[in-house]
């Protein structure tokens, strides 16, 4: 089943995400696309994730299709203009990619190549446009394509973004630009991410609330100091500290599979995105624990 | 106005070794407005060339230095000084220092400034960047905010996921463009529009450089 078949069946749908490496050694990620694939019902691979520079998305997504597995490739606006973002769009498609979750990206200076030029000649708005437009057959400049693209188009939403207002006049934008699904940043606070799905249900898109594994207090508390748009309750933040250094991460897993227990058994949204972001190996761990595997 | 900064005087002095002697050209807009090419300045690095033992032959604060035509018949004054002086050092803006390169075609010009933006002056030599001269202004769709400018990532649709508590995530000095163009739409009663519409990819052949512009009108005969 694909990935939009499954987000269709209505099945609780379950996504995580590989992050390219640094350099042409692959090892590592071979052997996390294999713990993984299995498991989920497709695979994020991120583009030069904050900004620093590492493989290509759509070279590893090609990887990942080798392992049987299924992609979404993640593409930003930060790095490439708008004939470049299209060609390797086109790219992706003749690869047998069919997933892309089109962002703006974040900023250069987030990264390891400060003096780079940002590009930013589209937004993720206007990129969803653009794939919507390559789908139909034409590209950008309306020029008729010999054979269009097959991708089933999502967006990324901050349901913990303050103000909330303006944000959420941008998912509805993603929407009409043809955005069929959206991954959440990382929520933590269940209540209010009802609240949110509330206005979502409205409309006709498909939500996986994301989620990071949390491995202690302190990065729980890093989490809400450095990246906007995380929030960690202080209920959670207390849980871990008082597991112990010993115990912090399996509390950090249980509150992952608890959380996603409600989420799928509450029925508030259709599926779930892990973001281990280095422990790949404690996601069918999470998996088991809320009773997906 | 167009900001600009000193350069670093070590450089600058660096940059212009090889000469002897020297005319020092001002502006009186904004360069003098943000403290780079007044009179003051002017006096400044004259005293500091004199003090290398090197020979400033004349110093002037031209009206606005990058008005080619009205600097050219202002200079006219100083023939007897602009022949003795090798290299005319320019304490304007990047074009400022290229009307100079025009008028004097086998005299060396170099530059004392960096240019950096185009602002407004906030408060007294206190200035932020507004408009980056894009060719297609959508400041009518907007809000009157410009995110091409203040928005990190010149976006055109709201906020990305950065924003923290109405800041940039690029820093948090920087309020977040598109926080305070929501606010203001919603102030102003367009917040309908702001969420029906949605902003297309900019044009950016309106600039594609270098630009030129003829603004006058052909007299007809
Ligand atoms: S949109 Fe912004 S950059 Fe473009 S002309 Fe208007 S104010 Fe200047
Ligand atoms: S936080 Fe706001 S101003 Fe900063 S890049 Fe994002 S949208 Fe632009």
């Amino acid at each position: 089943m694909s990935f939009q078949e499954a987000l269709n069946s209505g099945k609780f749908v379950v996504t995580a995400e590989v992050g390219p490496p640094k350099g042409t050694d692959i090892a590592a990620l071979h052997h996390d696309i294999d713990i993984l694939k299995d498991k989920v019902d497709a695979l994020n691979v991120t583009d030069n994730q904050s900004a620093v520079m590492r493989i290509c998305s759509l070279a590893i997504c090609r990887i990942v299709l080798e392992h049987n597995a299924e992609p979404i490739l993640q593409m930003t606006c930060r790095d490439r203009n708008r004939i470049g973002l299209q060609s390797d769009l086109l790219g992706a498609d003749v690869l047998g990619i069919r997933n892309v979750l089109c962002m703006t990206g974040d900023h250069v200076l987030a990264g390891d190549h400060k003096g780079a030029k940002p590009v930013y000649d589209l937004e993720s708005v206007q990129l969803l446009t653009a794939v919507d437009s390559l789908n139909n057959g034409r590209d950008m400049a309306g020029n008729g394509l010999k054979g269009g693209t097959h991708f089933f188009q999502g967006g990324v939403v901050t349901p913990e973004a303050n103000p909330l207002a303006p944000q959420l006049a941008k998912f509805e934008k993603k929407i009409r630009a043809g955005a069929k699904f959206f991954q959440t940043q990382a929520i933590y606070d269940i209540d209010k991410f009802k609240e949110f799905m509330t206005f979502a249900r409205r409309f006709p898109v498909k939500v996986l609330a994301g989620f990071v594994i949390l491995k202690s207090a302190g990065m729980a508390n890093f989490l809400n100091k450095n990246v906007p748009g995380i929030r960690v309750p202080e209920d959670l933040i207390n849980e871990l500290k008082a597991a112990g250094k010993e115990k912090a991460l399996e509390t950090g897993m249980d509150i992952a599979a608890r959380h996603i227990r409600r989420l799928r058994d509450e029925n508030i949204c259709d599926g779930i995105h892990i973001m281990a972001i280095g422990m790949e190996d404690k996601v069918p761990v999470i998996m088991r624990k809320a009773g997906l595997l | 106005m167009i900001i600009t900064q000193k350069k670093d005087r070590k450089e600058l002095l660096e940059n212009v070794k090889g000469y002897r002697s020297f005319f020092l050209l001002g502006c009186s807009e904004c360069a003098t407005l943000c403290g780079t090419g007044g009179q003051e300045q002017l006096d400044e690095l004259k005293g500091l060339l004199e003090g290398e033992g090197r020979a400033v032959a004349g110093a002037f604060v031209a009206k606005t230095g990058c008005q080619v035509l009205g600097t050219k018949v202002e200079l006219k004054k100083f023939k007897e000084e602009l022949g003795k002086a090798d290299c005319i050092i320019v304490m304007s803006c990047g074009a400022g220092t290229q009307s100079a390169v025009e008028m004097f075609e086998d005299k060396a010009v170099y530059p004392a400034n960096d240019s950096m933006f185009l602002g407004n002056m906030t408060r007294l030599q206190m200035f932020d960047e507004r408009c980056s001269l894009c060719g297609e202004c959508i400041l009518d769709k907007t809000g009157g905010i410009c995110p091409v400018t203040t928005c990190p990532k010149g976006i055109l649709n709201g906020p990305c996921g950065g924003t923290k508590d109405g800041h940039c995530e690029v820093s948090a000095e920087i309020p977040c463009a598109w926080v305070r163009i929501y606010e203001r739409m919603e102030k102003t009663g367009r917040l309908e529009e702001f969420k029906a519409g949605t902003l297309a990819a900019k044009d950016w052949s309106a600039s594609v450089k270098p630009r030129k512009l003829t603004a006058r009108e052909e007299k007809k005969k």
